[in-house]
């Protein structure tokens, strides 16, 4: 049941992978790396119980904090540097 | 079977990091590929390098960097020389990388060196001669003392080459320009209310290292990361005046004095530098008094030389 739940999580991970390799606007990259900060917390939550790893809600815990300093980061960045608009219409055609 | 798919993972964004020319999409990639690095760590039962790479990678990396993008710009300049040449000299390196690895002992090969040369004598001597539940930390901070003051040195070295560089002034009487507005409330609150969790976590981590995963370089990044956040969300002004730039080289150096004082205090005792089995009557609680006080010198190294860089970073924004 927990392989099962492990091998779900690690597929949306590749999705969320796929999204953020893909582009093409910066919106779908930064919310694809969000997600996949998202899916790590689970990972290690759902396989350290699976695989009975030490101290893994420790590490969970502390992705779950700072994966949101980042996320703060990359807003301000957008905010103070307004995202280039030929660099999406360049990806769309 | 995990391992090959967070392998395969990270070679694919490995390869899409270097293909990209936007940069910030390759600093978004670092952060899911540091992600990706820590899982695996877990994975190897290395409970204490994934927990660094968590607290490094996760957010102080990101937020770093994106400071250094502001300063670059957010695209990479096609490069003018032909790609032969390095192709050429990295992929003969990296052949004689795996031809090196031919000979090296496969994984959890009960027979390899690392086996045999002195983790068997650290761990059987390690709970008694330490007595830290966490052998980690007992062969960090104790046993390989020397090279733990080592690394806090090359930190507090880097650091003050990169305040050196890019200049860290304190002008308390900047203009406070992106003082806080009515806009960003829900972050203002959320913020507030996660700050508190978030220093509480790193002194946890700091303090009960000695038990856990953990010690003063994961907790100093956390505790970095969380003054980090404050400025991010209230403004450069409003954080600079809650941890003034000029304390920083001061407590990173106080940080290297600690650890070093603690070594000289074992002499003074009639051991050897960094012997803290001498500090009390008692060895064992000298063990975990060295130990205490030198991940204490490594946390406040760590964390202002971080919060420095970071200072420096969004200073060199502000003058260009």
């Amino acid at each position: 049941m927990l392989t099962a739940a492990v091998a779900a999580v690690l597929v949306t991970m590749v999705f969320a992978l796929i999204r953020a390799l893909k582009g093409p606007t910066v919106y779908d990259r930064m919310l694809a790396a969000n997600a996949f900060g998202t899916k790590t917390v689970l990972l290690i939550a759902l396989a350290g119980h699976a695989l009975s790893w030490h101290s893994y809600l420790d590490v969970a815990l502390l992705y779950a904090m700072v994966n949101f300093v980042g996320s703060i980061a990359v807003m301000r960045f957008f905010e103070q540097s307004p995202v280039p608009d030929e660099a999406y219409h360049e990806d769309q055609t | 079977m995990i391992d090959v798919v967070l392998l395969g993972i990270l070679v694919l964004i490995a390869v899409a990091a270097i293909r990209l020319r936007d940069l910030f999409a390759v600093v978004m990639l670092f952060g899911i590929y540091s992600l990706m690095t820590a899982v695996l760590f877990m994975d190897l039962d290395a409970v204490d390098v994934a927990f660094t790479e968590a607290a490094v990678g996760a957010g102080v990396t990101t937020v770093l960097m994106l400071s250094a993008l502001r300063l670059t710009g957010r695209m990479e300049r096609p490069s003018a020389h032909s790609a032969l040449l390095p192709l050429v000299v990295v992929g003969v390196t990296g052949a004689a990388l795996v031809y090196g690895t031919l000979d090296a002992p496969l994984v959890g090969d009960p027979t390899a060196p690392a086996q045999h040369h002195i983790a068997p004598r650290y761990l059987a001597q390690g709970p008694i001669e330490v007595a830290l539940p966490n052998v980690v930390t007992a062969v960090l901070a104790s046993y390989r003392g020397y090279d733990t003051l080592g690394e806090t040195v090359v930190i507090f070295t880097a650091g003050i080459a990169v305040i050196l560089l890019l200049g860290l002034h304190d002008d308390a009487r900047q203009p406070a320009t992106d003082s806080p507005e009515l806009g960003r409330l829900v972050l203002r609150v959320v913020v507030k209310t996660l700050l508190p969790l978030i220093l509480l976590y790193a002194l946890y981590v700091q303090f009960h290292g000695d038990f856990g995963a953990g010690g003063g370089f994961q907790a100093g990044v956390i505790f970095a990361t969380g003054f980090i956040l404050y400025d991010l969300v209230f403004g450069d002004a409003i954080a600079r005046r809650v941890m003034p730039p000029r304390w920083l080289p001061r407590l990173a150096a106080l940080g290297v004095l600690l650890y070093a004082g603690v070594g000289v205090l074992g002499m003074l005792g009639g051991g050897a530098f960094l012997d803290y089995s001498v500090l009390s009557a008692d060895p064992h609680h000298g063990q975990h008094l060295g130990v205490m006080l030198v991940e204490l010198g490594v946390g406040l190294t760590v964390f202002s030389i971080v919060l420095a860089i970071f200072y420096a970073l969004t200073e060199c924004r502000r003058t260009a």
